[in-house]
């Protein structure tokens, strides 16, 4: 409102600012279910085998979002 | 069989329960049968924007837990004869909700009624994923202001993943309502556009509402705005109303309105 000629308008910054917090909310959340996953899996692989461990990673590589299930078998 | 829209935002305060009952009335005014609910368990509050808090004699926990009829705690309005209203409980918190006898009351309300309108509590409360589990249809409530924004992504993240449409491999459609948008504010640059914030949520746009003294007035006489003819809120809510009925109604844009100083001058030309 002072400076007219260099500062950005503050609905401007709203907008950067919510651009970038939503996107990392969106990814801090987008897998809300991973914990019921992980038990059904483990459920699932003792049918057949024993499981000591069970590791599940999530990974964005450019526009893909990816799981990785890592599992430690007993031995 | 009727369909069910859950009226939602993050945050409250937003004007969610003015806009269930504004819409609700006005789609009751295109000659719609509609039943608005209040699902903010404990938080009553539609019935007070309705003039019908002194009308409720069974809620809608009465109906689910206590054999209530529902025809018997429905209350018709005078303000048109489509509209009925079904109050929530008072007393009781939000813990008493469980799925099944939402879904069997949902289910009675959708055999009398095309529209059924369901007044959700805010998105971070529990309660509220009660209120979208058998929605068809989702209305967010945002204002132009940051909180309101990024609350409201988590609420939409959760009507994703927990409604029983999304469930069942299909989908809940969501639409975006804008409201207290201050044009002036816009156009100076102090507020959000609201193409801005469409892009942020990437959600269809179902209405603006601009920022109006008369909401106030409104909710002081238990009349909704929608009833005031000069009212531009009133009027925003209508052709959202219109829109939810099916017509396709031109969007008219509340930001670049000019008001004040300017609007004076323009009409003394006119």
């Amino acid at each position: 409102m002072f400076s007219w000629f260099n500062k950005k308008s503050s609905a401007q910054t709203a907008k950067d600012r919510l651009t970038i917090a939503i996107m990392s909310d969106r990814t801090n959340n987008s897998f809300p279910f991973l914990n019921e996953l992980k038990a059904e899996i483990i459920e699932v692989v003792k049918k057949y085998m024993g499981v000591k461990k069970i590791d599940i990673q999530t990974e964005t590589i450019d526009d893909m979002e990816a799981l990785s299930i890592d599992i430690q078998l007993e031995k | 069989m009727g369909i069910v829209i859950a009226v939602i935002s993050g945050k409250g305060g937003v004007g969610k329960t003015t806009t269930t009952a504004n819409i609700g009335l006005g789609i009751a005014q295109n000659g719609k049968s509609c039943v608005v609910v209040d699902f903010d368990i404990g938080q009553r509050n539609l019935d007070m924007i309705l003039g019908l808090e002194n009308r409720v004699v069974y809620d809608m926990v009465h109906v689910m837990d206590d054999g209530v009829d529902v025809k018997q705690a429905l209350i018709k309005s005078k303000m048109s004869p489509n509209l009925s209203f079904l109050a929530a409980s008072q007393t009781k918190d939000k813990s008493v909700l469980n799925s099944e006898k939402i879904l069997k009351l949902i289910n009675s309300l959708k055999e009398s009624f095309e529209y059924v309108i369901l007044d959700a509590p805010a998105g971070i409360e529990s309660g509220y994923e009660h209120t979208i589990e058998f929605a068809d249809k989702a209305i967010i409530v945002v204002n132009p202001e940051v909180s309101s924004i990024r609350d409201s992504d988590r609420a939409i993240g959760i009507l994703d993943s927990k409604s029983q449409r999304v469930k069942d491999g299909s989908e809940v459609d969501k639409f975006l309502i804008i409201n207290r948008i201050d044009a002036k504010m816009v156009q100076s640059g102090e507020m959000l556009k609201s193409d801005d914030i469409l892009e942020i949520l990437s959600i269809p746009l179902i209405g603006k509402i601009p920022e109006d003294r008369g909401i106030i007035e409104a909710s002081n006489q238990g009349r909704p705005i929608v009833l005031f003819e000069n009212s531009k809120a009133g009027q925003a809510y209508k052709r959202i109303a219109k829109r939810l009925c099916g017509e396709k109604v031109d969007f008219v844009d509340v930001e670049s309105e000019t008001t004040g100083f300017m609007q004076k001058i323009k009409g003394i030309f006119k």
